[in-house]
Parts: structure tokens; sequence; C-alpha cells
């Protein structure tokens, strides 16, 4: 090994630190330990005179490793990479020790914070001993994206891509675009027409050249990785026919949006048994028609609107759905307007009026003269075919909150308002494009606030419902982040890859196969021709399954190393 | 002088070592035997490092992942419940008492449950005492 | 005046013979060793006492090669002396190598070991406490015995150690490789395990390997297997995978799961551990309860993963 020379920083942040550990006494006991050109303690190490004494101190004293003692690397590991990349030194070269989340501000004996202390850093000094200058790859990007999905959100992705001149693949299920909108009617709170929303979009996709619209077509599987995928697109003609097309493409997004909560499931709801119990989607129908009317071709006298029909329950799914309280008030809205002597009751949970605008339309609609009556989520209302004196259809029983009684309320028509929820076939999808669910099925986003759209596989993005219940607005922001993000990527032209992944020593590899299974994301791949595995770094997120499971000890895991971690352990127990 | 259990924790970055950062961001005291070595993922961890760090001095070891179904590299810590289970039947053979290594889910937002793990371990091991297993090694070697 | 001959040493500690009988299996090749070598010490085959060995001066011997483990203070004594009057010590079989088949004795004690042999058995006459010991007074004077080591240990744990050569026993032909080095000059890097392979028994094992991903294991006589496919994917255990090759695949290509004597590949410290991470990971479950239930599937594992080399692991024995 070539001769060290390790520089020490140890951070008071302000007394952060230095109020429980004695940063003196972690500089005396590291300063004489061998292969340590110098050390130093500073009030606040991440700043820039801070970060400028790394860089300095690399440049005089020659350093080729740096160890810094202060917070966590998830705060500020960057930080000093950058400094030593400043510095003129490798930004591998570089390990912290956290002595103030995992130290300091857990520990308040001075004496043992200190000790703490001092294994750590001795265990950071240890480790960085065995690291090693790692570099970033390239790779190219290819600039077509395929966009899964041909709903509002498929729709708009799609456009904002090839309106920047470039590539899509939009691939819809089913024969026509438009997903779930294209079944509503009107939208809420501004009551646009949602056939012309979608028209305008339907119309420039058909219209646009760099679009390839493939409906009544599935992905069928997706190989590679960020910039470098091959897609196998299966589309099915009118005779049955099945064909195979595989494209290219560097970016994924999925817009496979959502399906209905099914209202049967709760049976005191009626619906499937009493004809007059209707769900929203179903009484959209009818706004479509234009003629809202009972299942006797009646008008109803009166008309009741449920709330959170599947959403809010622990028993089926504990989410809001965001977008039903609008929505009925729209409904309420369309019932007085088609008949204006039309009792119209809405029996809610709360009433979710967050977005713009929706204040206002709840305000008109009350005064529209709609009852609204508020039920417990936990005690839903219960609803019976009414009996042949009573003037209504049907009768529901409200256990009204804001007025503590029992109440009744007439019905000919009820409106259910269903939840969202993630498709059947979503499990499919997230496995095909390898990004995960959360527990409700929804995709999982990479940060739920600060990266909404990307996911944890690099190239592969979400937009609209199919990530969570959202409306109309937020679903196409999402769509066109996506775009965004994905041009963003293109106009690099190529990928860097961070340095650190996995790497088989082909030398050792045996040809075993215990690893290629292991990888979550196909990233280790068996050469039937020469019997050895091989890791695609693009596609490797460093995770460290294969490396700690081969049993020849053939992987490397790039700064993860059986040499860096045993001297790291050993370190910490010195 | 009671005796001061040596822990050393293996904690995944995306879940467990960021609970702990909250424990200290959220100042939730805790007893300072454990040192955590951090890992992307509890898939890293090999039974190897465990047997490592209890032959180095450790008395006792924890392990902590994502829960299952929430790891960030999406099936990492499912390799860590195959292996630890039957790592922990083996050190049963060789005499080492389960409540040493010890595997625990802990989320991003669980700084409290980090705390409570690492307080209760620390008190199971320091009832178990000394492990000394280098110390028994060389301690061979001198009496043979 | 004719070249002078090698001279050459066997020894074995505890052991069972096999290495020395892996010498012989050499066949003709072994009158060939005769024609170059002097044998000035091997118990097993020629004429030779301890003070034979004692009388030489240091590095006077070229060659001697050590197999069976150190169970005992004659086994050590006996390695510090051919350490002293050889120029090359070699680590000869698995014992040597890694502790052996005899190595399994540091899951007890000393105590269980002989209370199991003198004390607590069948064939022992009611009443009959005799347990040997080191020293014992006969007739006025006193009698020594070797004494009984607390645990089994490695050659390389008492003596600086040339060259290692793995197997229970090493193949024939390794034992020619090593023996025709020596007679050519043509050594490795000092410390260098010898007539093995860089790469794990998978490598030279002729069944297919695909998809790994275990539901149940099996001992050998409990299913038919397929013997053109991977042991592992059929449930049965096989240490090929974490085990150097160089063996000729006997064990797999008999279809019993390769036992691991070749010990581990380059780089890995602790072999059965370095199994254990292997074997677990393709366990095909994510529910605990079905894991252990898998793994019960896998009783006394410790004995399979370090079957050869216990006191070469990283905790060595038990702590019980």
């Amino acid at each position: 090994m070539e001769e060290l020379k390790i520089g020490v920083f140890i951070c008071n942040c302000g007394s952060n630190i230095a109020h429980h550990v004695d940063v003196d006494a972690v500089r005396e006991a590291v300063e004489a330990m061998p292969g340590i050109a110098i050390a130093r303690s500073y009030k606040y190490m991440c700043s820039n005179p801070g970060q400028e004494m790394i860089a300095r101190d690399i440049r005089e004293h020659q350093l080729n490793r740096v160890v810094v003692a202060a917070c966590s690397p998830r705060m500020h590991e960057k930080t000093f990479r950058n400094a030593c990349r400043n510095g003129g030194l490798n930004p591998y070269l570089c390990e912290m020790a956290n002595i103030r989340e995992q130290c300091s501000w857990v520990h308040s004996d001075q004496l043992a914070a200190t000790e703490k202390a001092k294994a750590l850093t001795n265990a950071a000094i240890n480790r960085v001993r065995y690291h090693e200058p790692l570099e970033s790859l390239t790779a190219e990007m290819c600039p077509a994206t395929l966009v899964i999905g041909g709903g509002i959100a498929g729709l708009t992705a799609a456009l904002e891509l090839a309106d920047a001149a470039h590539q899509v693949y939009l691939v819809e299920r089913t024969a026509t675009l438009g997903g779930n909108l294209a079944r509503v009617d009107l939208t809420a709170p501004h009551l646009d027409s949602a056939r012309d929303l979608l028209t305008e979009r339907i119309t420039r996709v058909r219209a646009n050249s760099r679009i390839t619209l493939m409906l009544n077509s599935e992905l069928q599987s997706l190989a590679g990785y960020v910039g470098n995928y091959a897609a196998i697109i299966r589309t099915k003609n009118g005779s049955g026919e099945v064909q195979e097309r595989k494209v290219d493409v560097g970016n994924v997004v999925v817009a496979t949006g959502y399906q209905e909560f099914d209202a049967g499931r709760i049976t005191h709801y009626g619906h499937g048994k009493l004809p007059n119990v209707v769900t929203s989607f179903e009484f959209e129908q009818m706004l479509r028609k234009g003629r809202i009317e009972t299942r006797h071709g009646k008008l109803p006298q009166y008309a009741a609107i449920i709330h959170c029909v599947g959403s809010r329950n622990k028993e089926f799914h504990p989410y809001c759905s965001r977008v039903c309280c609008m929505t009925a008030l729209k409904y309420a809205h369309e019932l007085k307007s088609a008949n204006p002597a039309c009792y119209v009751s809405d029996i809610y949970v709360d009433m979710h009026a967050f977005g713009k605008g929706h204040e206002d339309f709840y305000k008109t609609t009350s005064e529209v003269k709609t009852l609204f009556l508020m039920f417990e989520k936990n005690e839903r209302p219960v609803v019976r075919k009414a009996g042949p004196n009573d003037d209504c259809e049907m009768l529901i029983e409200v256990n009204e909150t804001l007025s503590r009684e029992r109440i009744e309320i007439p019905a000919d028509l009820i409106i259910l308002m269903v939840g969202m929820e993630a498709r059947a076939d979503s499990g499919e999808v997230a496995r095909l494009v390898n990004i995960s669910q959360d527990q409700e099925g929804w995709f999982m986003e990479s940060h739920p606030k600060l990266d909404p759209v990307a996911t944890t596989t690099d190239g592969i993005y979400i937009a609209g419902t199919c990530a969570a219940p959202k409306d109309i607005p937020d679903t196409v922001a999402q769509a066109r982040a996506a775009a965004a993000r994905i041009l963003g990527k293109i106009a690099k032209g190529k990928i860097e890859i961070d340095g650190v992944f996995a790497e088989v020593n082909e030398d050792r590899c045996s040809g075993c196969r215990m690893c290629n299974e292991l990888c979550p994301y196909s990233a280790i791949e068996f050469n039937d021709q020469t019997r050895r595995s091989h890791v695609i770094p693009a596609a490797c997120k460093a995770c460290g399954a294969c490396v700690a499971a081969c049993p020849s000890g053939a992987i490397k895991g790039r700064h993860f190393t059986v040499e860096q971690l045993h001297a790291q352990i050993d370190g910490v127990l010195a | 002088m009671s005796f001061e259990p040596k822990i050393v924790g293996f904690l995944c970055n995306w879940c467990s070592y960021t609970g702990a950062d909250l424990a200290g961001t959220s100042r939730i005291q805790y007893p300072p035997n454990i040192r955590v070595i951090r890992v992307m993922c509890s898939a890293r961890i090999e039974p190897d490092f465990v047997l490592r760090a209890l032959a180095s001095g450790a008395d006792g070891v924890l392990i902590c992942g994502c829960h299952p179904g929430d790891c960030h590299y999406s099936e990492g810590n499912y390799k860590a419940m195959r292996r630890y289970p039957l790592l922990k039947r083996m050190l049963k053979d060789y005499g080492v008492d389960n409540d040493r290594v010890r595997l625990e889910w802990v989320s991003a937002s669980e700084g409290q449950r980090f705390a409570d793990i690492v307080t209760d371990m620390t008190e199971r091991v320091r009832a178990l005492g000394p492990l000394r297993i280098k110390t028994d090694l060389q301690t061979d070697m001198v009496e043979r | 005046m004719a070249a002078k001959k090698l001279q050459i040493a066997l020894y074995w500690g505890a052991a069972c013979g096999g290495c020395d009988v892996a010498v012989l299996d050499t066949n003709e090749f072994i009158l060939d060793v005769a024609a170059v070598a002097d044998v000035r010490f091997w118990p097993i085959a020629v004429d030779g006492k301890y003070s034979d060995v004692e009388a030489m001066s240091d590095g006077e011997l070229d060659l001697a090669l050590f197999d069976g483990a150190v169970r005992n203070s004659e086994n050590e004594h006996v390695a510090k002396l051919l350490r002293a009057k050889s120029k090359v010590l070699v680590a000869f079989g698995s014992c040597a190598y890694m502790g052996g088949i005899p190595g399994l004795a540091n899951l007890v004690t000393k105590d269980e070991i002989l209370a199991t042999a003198y004390l607590s058995n069948a064939s022992i006459e009611p009443g009959n406490q005799t347990v040997p010991r080191a020293r014992s007074a006969v007739d006025g004077m006193t009698l020594e015995i070797p004494s009984f080591y607390r645990r089994v240990y490695r050659l390389q744990d008492v003596v600086d150690v040339d060259y290692f050569v793995p197997g229970c026993p090493p193949a024939p032909d390794q034992v020619k490789a090593v023996l025709l080095a020596v007679v050519k000059g043509e050594l490795p890097p000092r410390g260098s395990v010898v007539g093995a392979s860089e790469r794990a028994v998978c490598d030279d094992c002729k069944r297919t390997k695909s998809e790994k991903k275990v539901k149940s294991f099996h001992r050998p006589f409990e299913i038919i297997q397929d013997s053109s496919r991977c042991l592992i994917e059929q449930g049965i255990l096989c240490m090929g995978s974490a085990t150097r090759s160089g063996c000729g695949v006997r064990c797999p290509n008999s279809n019993q799961g390769c036992r691991g004597c070749y010990g581990p590949l380059p780089g890995v410290s602790d072999h059965g551990a370095k199994f254990l991470s292997a074997l677990a990971s393709i366990v095909d479950s994510k529910d605990p309860k079905e894991i252990e239930h898998i793994l019960d599937g896998l009783p006394d594992f410790i004995s399979f993963a370090y079957r050869f080399g216990m006191p070469a692991s990283t905790l060595q024995r038990s702590y019980k």
C-alpha cells in the first residue's frame, strides 16, 4: 500500500458536538496514530472556511485520505466529498464518523460520549486506509421514451416530450384513449367538460408524428437500465392476433391510473341489490346521456350522495381518495340544475375542500339548498328499501354527528362516492418496470416530498393516480414534471453512473449462479458462453446482496469491501 | 464497577440509520455502548461480519434493516431475514446466547424505537455478562 | 559424484492416516520420488525415531509434509522440530491446513471428551475412574505422556508454514504436482495454497446450473436425484460453490454434495459463514415462519459448515 497521509478533521458543530464530546481529547487520541499527517478541530467543518481548510490541507500536506468526524454522513457526505474534490483528492477517499446525531446528541455522559467518539473516529481512520479512488462511468442516453397509459397523465407526458422533438411510444391497454377521465362528464370545481379537456389532448397526440400510438397494447417486458431500456410491447388486433414489437427507450413514464372501489363490498349500501343505488361513475353515465332518472325512468324527487365509500376506513382503505368531496358537490349542483325541486342530501364525513376554488364551490353548492349531514367514519349510514306507505324508494339512516340525532333521509336515487384504489394489475406493472408499491398498492415515489415523480429505479417515473389518489391539476402537474425530468436527462446526452457498484472478478467466478436471482434490478447477468456472471454497472444500485451472498467472495462491493468493513469493525472495538 | 457491554450495530442507510439519526435530532437519549457501522442495505451484512465483531471483542451485535416490504432496494431485507435465523441457530451451537445477536426492523421515522431497542439490548447483554471470545482463545493458547 | 538427494520427512499429527495413504496412492510415482529423495522420517512407512530428527541440523531437511491437526503436546513438539529442521514445511491435507475432522472436537470440551472416552461409555467396567493424565507416578518414577490440549489447532497456529495443500485427502495428482514442484525448485510465493484451484468446485462440476431458489432441503437419500442438475437446486446440501476446486469433483460426481474439504476460496476468512450467507440467501420465502420451517431441514448446520475447518473459523470453538 502507498504511504498513507491521513487528515482528520473534527467538527465542534458550535456546541452541538463540543458540549458533550471533548473534541480536543479526540484530536489528541488521533494525532498519535500511525499514518495521521494532520488532525484538526474546527467550529463548523461544513462552512466555507471549514471546507476550504480541508482542501488547503490536502494540498499543503499531500493528504491522500481524509476523515471528517462531524454530523451524519446523510447530512454532509456530499459536502466533504466536494471539499476533497476541490483539494484535488478523489472524493471517495473520504470517510465520515457520525459523532453528532449518533453520539453527542444522544449521550449526555461526557466521558462516555468522548470514548464513543474516539472509537467511531478510530473506525473511520481504519476504514479509510482501504478506500479506493473510484471513478464514475458514463453511458449513452437514448432520447426516446415509453409512456405506459393513455389517460390524461400519459397523454400530457407524451405531448410534453414530443413537443420537445423527442420520440415517444404511448402504450394503452384498451382500444381508446382518455382513461378514467373519459368516463366523466364535467369536472369539479369549474364544471369544465372532461370531453373537451381530453379531445384537445387526444387530437394533438394523434396528429403528432413523434408519438407512436399503440392501442390494445401492453408492456410485455422491460430489460436494461436507464438510458438503455429495451421494451417489448404486445398488441392484440381486432381478430385476436398478437404482435410483438421491440422498442429502445431511455426512460419510462408509468401512468396507469386507478380503478374504482367495488361498492358491493359495503353490503348495507345496497349496491347491486337495490336498483337505484349507483356509483359515481354510473351517475356520470347518466350525466353524459343528459338524463338523470331512476331505473324506473322517473325523475328523482329525493337524491342522496354518500361520501367515503371504501375510503378512510381500516376495513377497506385507510386513505382519502381526494377527488370525491368536490365531485359530490358537483353532483349536488347537477341534480339541482336538472330538477330544482329535487331534495338533495349530501351525507359526508368531512368536507375536503383543499384546492383552488374548492371552498368557493362548497359555498355555492350549500347556497342551492343542499342538506349536509355528517357521519362518523366508522358509523356508516344504512340504506334500506322504503315501505309501501313511504313516498320514496329508499330510506337512509344516519347517525348525524352535528345534531347528535339519528336522522332518516328519503332517497329515490343514491349516489355512492366510490374511492380510488390501485389497479388489480398494478403488481404486474410494478414487477415489469421494477418499482415498489406501498401497502395500499400505490407506486412508490423516490421521496414523498422532495422527489414525487421519480422512483428508486433510475429512468422509471410515475405520474398521476397510479402513485396515489389525486385530482386533475395534480395529475397534469406530475405528468409534466416527469416529462421535464426526462427532458433534462436527455439534454445531458449521457448518463453518469456512480462509481459505487458491485464488480464480479471473473478470474474467481465459478459460474455457480447463486447471485443472478438475488438482484432486484437484474443487474447480474450470466454469460452462457464464458460461464461467468457479470454486473452491469449502470443497473447496479450497490445494495450488496450479491456481494454478501457470493460463496466464492468473487464479487467486490466497491466502497463496501470486506477489507473496509473488517477494518471498521476492528476499529470500533479497539 | 458494572460491566459495560460493547455492542456493534450494522444499520442500513435508508431506514435504520436514518431512524437512528432521527433519535439524535430528537435528542432521545440511549446507552452509549453501541457503535454503529453504516451499510447501504441490510443485504450487505454478512454473517462473517457478525462473527468478526464477536471475535474482536463485541459482547453483542445488532442488525437493523427496513421493515419487510419497505426495503429501498426492494428485497434486500428479505436476505437478512433468511440469513440471521440460520446464523442464530449456529451461534447457539457455538454457545453464544441468542440475545447477543439481534435482527430488528427500524424505519426512517422510528427514532424512539431505535433508542428503545438499543436500551433493551444493552441491558440484556449486560445481564449476560462479557463474551470474552478474544481472551478465551488467548487463554487456551497460553494454558494449552 | 551423484547429485545430492532431496531430504524429506512426512509426519502425522491428529490424523487418520489417509494423507499418508494418498502419498502412497501416487503408485509408481513414489518410486520416482524414492529415486531422487531420501525419506528420513515417515512413521507409517519407514524406520525412524524422534531422536533422529533431533540430531539433524537446522534446515537439513529440504521438505517436510505434516498432515493431521495439532491436538496434543507431542503433535506440537514434532511440528516445531520439523519446522526447525526443514527448509520447506507444508501443511498437508485438510487437518493440517484447517483442523480437519478432528477439529470438530472443538465443539465440546476436553473434559467432555475424556469423560465420554474413559468414564461413561458402555465398554467401561463399572466403577472404573481411570482417566489419562499427562504426568503419573509409576514405581517411584514419573511417567509423562503428551498432554491433551483444550482445543484442536491448525499447523500454522503453532509454527510458520510455507505451503498449504488442502484435501481430505489431497488428490493423488495434487500430491504428485507438489512433490514435483519441490524437486524442480518451482515453488510459488511462500504462504500459497497449492494443489488447488483459485475457483470453486462449480467451475469443474458438469451439472447444469440455473435459477437458485430452494423451498426445502433434503438428505441425499430422501429424494430421487437428477444427477445432471446442480445439487443445491434440488435442495441437497453441497458446499461446492464455496469450496476450492482441484479435487476432481469427486463427491458431486458420486451424487453426494461437496463437503468442503478443500477449504474456502482466496480472500474468504470464514468458510462456514460464507456458505451460510449464500445458502440462506436463496431460501425461497419472505415469511419468517416459513423460513424457520425451511431451515429446520438443516439440522446441525454448524457441523456441516465447519466439517473440516472449525479451528480455522472465526470463533474456532464452542463457548458453552
